[in-house]
């Protein structure tokens, strides 16, 4: 439990902090000009303009549901691999490759030794920040996830890919936290493609973005196939794991319950592959369910994963769920 | 014993200049234009697909499952009692597949011997036939019907035995069952087994084989040869002990070797590849090696480099035939 952690940061959350993972939807005038822009028939500046607008509205729509900690939506990024390959050196981009159905996409390919040009997401979260007054996450994808979801043809093995994109991304984490950034989240989606692959360098790697950095670490794993890396999972040199809990019906309260989660967790409580809005109650028995296994001083309260597959009608109603319903259980706990 | 090249399975379906496949399934989902249409599109595409791997030098080849929308749905859209649900992660890929709802009952509404006669009347080569196998089928569907875990596991052993019967009766000498989901539970072979057996009853001439990958084979390797299959085969990317644990146990039956890799743009080393192959090759007392790319290639690399992976799939054969 990290709350000790927190304060020393400087960072007063309330108990159960609302957060989200990261992504918002796109409104229909950002996608409109991403198309153009993609067609050369925009300007970087012009789009630069609307993805400001954008992350503008997002932060409004945060702090008016009373979300205790900010993301920035994601408005500039496409693919959060794709994003950090085409912006630093060592990479080059693949012939197409399928996603699923009639969905094609080009997967960036390792071909020489990979390095930061340079701070690559600091300036955005400064501004971003300078927007309100609650703390914004700085926001980067993992060292395993950017290997395994990489073509490598430069590095002998993907236990040496995984550690070169660490390296990398240390950087990065450094950069954020000089600019003020005091709670990193770290995602790792792919973090159980191959469990044997955890103890093996993944939590190296881990390790070697975080140590000695001071600030609070947030490590966001969905689709995982958790009965495989559970209890070992929490090597993970991070303070929080942020998980999808609600798309597998809180399954993994049942390994909570057989191996104690000793972190501190931002809990899922919303489905995003779900058009559906889950009602108060729905997300208030959810957080419940969660508090009868966790302390409340470990739990944080989110969405399942990032909310871009969603429309924007629904992403608002599913946060306006989770901060009806952890307001209400604060106050319980207050009393 | 012989070498032969081979394809694991899949072929991609569209590449950079050719984008035939994805530009009429755009317009089949806008319906711009009718089923028949989009059939002769893939007609073509599986044609050039089949070629392509003829001319990357394979002695074996596929009809590059370009009709299969993925490896678990294809089966399973043509089932009376199972419904097509959302997407879901294929195993450690970036691919996804679309999940089966098992509601009732399951019965074949047709068979994949279509597919199979037009693959190999357009092809020069012999075209193995590929199909998911019924305990990856049932491990990946969400099973709402009556049946338990195991019986549906034999309900579609039973769908699978009928189409590799009509596979036989199509004239298909080679079948490949693939089953990568029993690594993730090799406790579970006993039930894998009994479909097998159900499966291989049904196989009449065929060379009937099995197919692992996504998932290191070794710790079930002395199973797996027990089962009433020709052949076995393993994706080498996920188990380097492999080639050392055949050596020593040996193996009585064909060996698939999936040891190009296929989830990977490297070219892979050849001297490498040869190097593992002729340390298996004196413990195989099957009638044939094959060598393959250790998964299928359609739907992980891009169609130029898919096609460098056959050429060497090709090279190292002919190389491994001379050093016999």
């Amino acid at each position: 439990m990290s709350r000790s952690k927190l304060k020393k940061l400087g960072l007063n959350l309330p108990i159960l902090p609302m957060t989200s993972v990261g992504s918002f939807p796109k409104p229909p005038y950002l996608l409109e000009a991403r198309k153009k822009f993609a067609a050369k028939q925009m300007k970087h500046a012009d789009l630069r303009e609307l993805e400001i607008r954008a992350t503008r509205e997002w932060i409004r729509k945060q702090e008016s549901l009373g979300i205790d900690v900010m993301v920035d939506g994601e408005m500039y990024r496409g693919d959060m691999v794709a994003y950090f390959a085409e912006n630093w050196e060592g990479f080059k981009t693949s012939g197409l490759v399928r996603s699923y159905g009639n969905r094609y996409y080009r997967k960036p390919i390792i071909v020489g030794e990979v390095k930061a040009k340079g701070p690559l997401t600091v300036d955005w979260w400064k501004f971003v920040q300078s927007l309100t007054e609650m703390p914004l996450k700085g926001m980067v994808t993992g060292p395993y996830t950017m290997m395994d979801w990489l073509f490598n043809e430069y590095y002998p093995t993907r236990r040496d890919a995984c550690l070169a994109m660490a390296k990398v991304i240390r950087g990065e984490v450094k950069s954020l936290v000089k600019a003020g950034a005091k709670i990193i989240q770290i995602d790792e989606p792919a973090i159980s493609a191959r469990p044997e692959e955890l103890p093996e360098f993944a939590i190296e790697a881990m390790k070697d973005v975080t140590k000695g950095i001071d600030a609070y670490f947030i490590t966001h794993i969905c689709y995982g196939a958790f009965e495989f890396i559970y209890p070992e999972m929490l090597k993970l040199s991070v303070d929080n794991f942020d998980l999808e809990m609600s798309n597998s019906g809180l399954d993994l309260l049942k390994l909570f319950k057989k191996h104690p989660f000793t972190k501190d967790i931002s809990f899922g409580v919303t489905d995003i592959h779900t058009h559906v809005i889950e009602s108060n109650e729905l997300v208030e028995q959810r957080i419940r369910s969660a508090l009868e296994v966790l302390k409340p001083e470990q739990v944080w309260v989110d969405p399942d994963c990032g909310l871009k597959t969603r429309t924007t009608e629904e992403a608002i109603g599913k946060l306006k769920a989770i901060s009806v319903a952890v307001k209400k259980i604060r106050r319980e706990l207050e009393a | 014993m012989e070498l032969k090249a081979a394809n694991n399975g899949s072929y991609p379906r569209i590449s950079d200049d050719d984008q035939r496949h994805r530009q009429a399934y755009a317009k089949l989902d806008s319906k711009e234009i009718a089923w028949d249409d989009f059939e002769k599109v893939q007609d073509e595409v599986t044609r050039d697909a089949i070629e392509e791997q003829a001319k990357a030098g394979l002695d074996i080849v596929t009809d590059g499952q370009i009709r299969w929308y993925d490896p678990v749905s294809h089966i399973a859209r043509n089932l009376e009692g199972c419904e097509i649900n959302g997407l879901l992660r294929f195993f450690d890929t970036n691919f996804y597949f679309r999940q089966p709802v098992i509601k009732g009952k399951i019965s074949r509404r047709d068979s994949l011997a279509k597919e199979y006669r037009f693959a190999s009347g357009v092809s020069s080569k012999p075209v193995k036939q590929v199909i998911t196998g019924p305990y990856t089928e049932a491990k990946l569907s969400i099973n709402n019907s009556k049946a338990d875990f195991r019986a549906l596991v034999d309900e579609f052993a039973k769908v699978i035995a009928q189409e590799v019967k009509d596979l036989a009766g199509a004239g298909a000498k080679f079948v490949q069952i693939d089953e990568p989901a029993i690594l993730k539970k090799p406790a579970d072979f006993a039930i894998l087994e009994k479909a097998v057996k159900k499966i291989s009853a049904a196989k009449g001439g065929i060379e009937l084989s099995l197919c692992t990958y996504f998932g290191d084979a070794a710790p079930l390797y002395k199973k797996l040869v027990t089962l009433p299959v020709d052949t076995l085969s393993f994706d080498f990317t996920y188990s380097p002990s492999l080639p050392d644990l055949i050596a020593e146990k040996g193996c009585e039956k064909n060996l698939g070797l999936g040891i190009i890799d296929g989830r990977n743009t490297r070219l892979d080393d050849k001297d490498n590849v040869l190097a593992k192959i002729v340390k298996i090759m004196p413990a195989v007392e099957g009638e044939t090696i094959y060598i393959m790319p250790s998964c299928g290639i359609g739907d992980y690399l891009p169609r130029g480099t898919a096609f460098k992976k056959l050429q060497i799939v090709a090279e190292t054969t002919e190389k491994a035939r001379q050093m016999k």
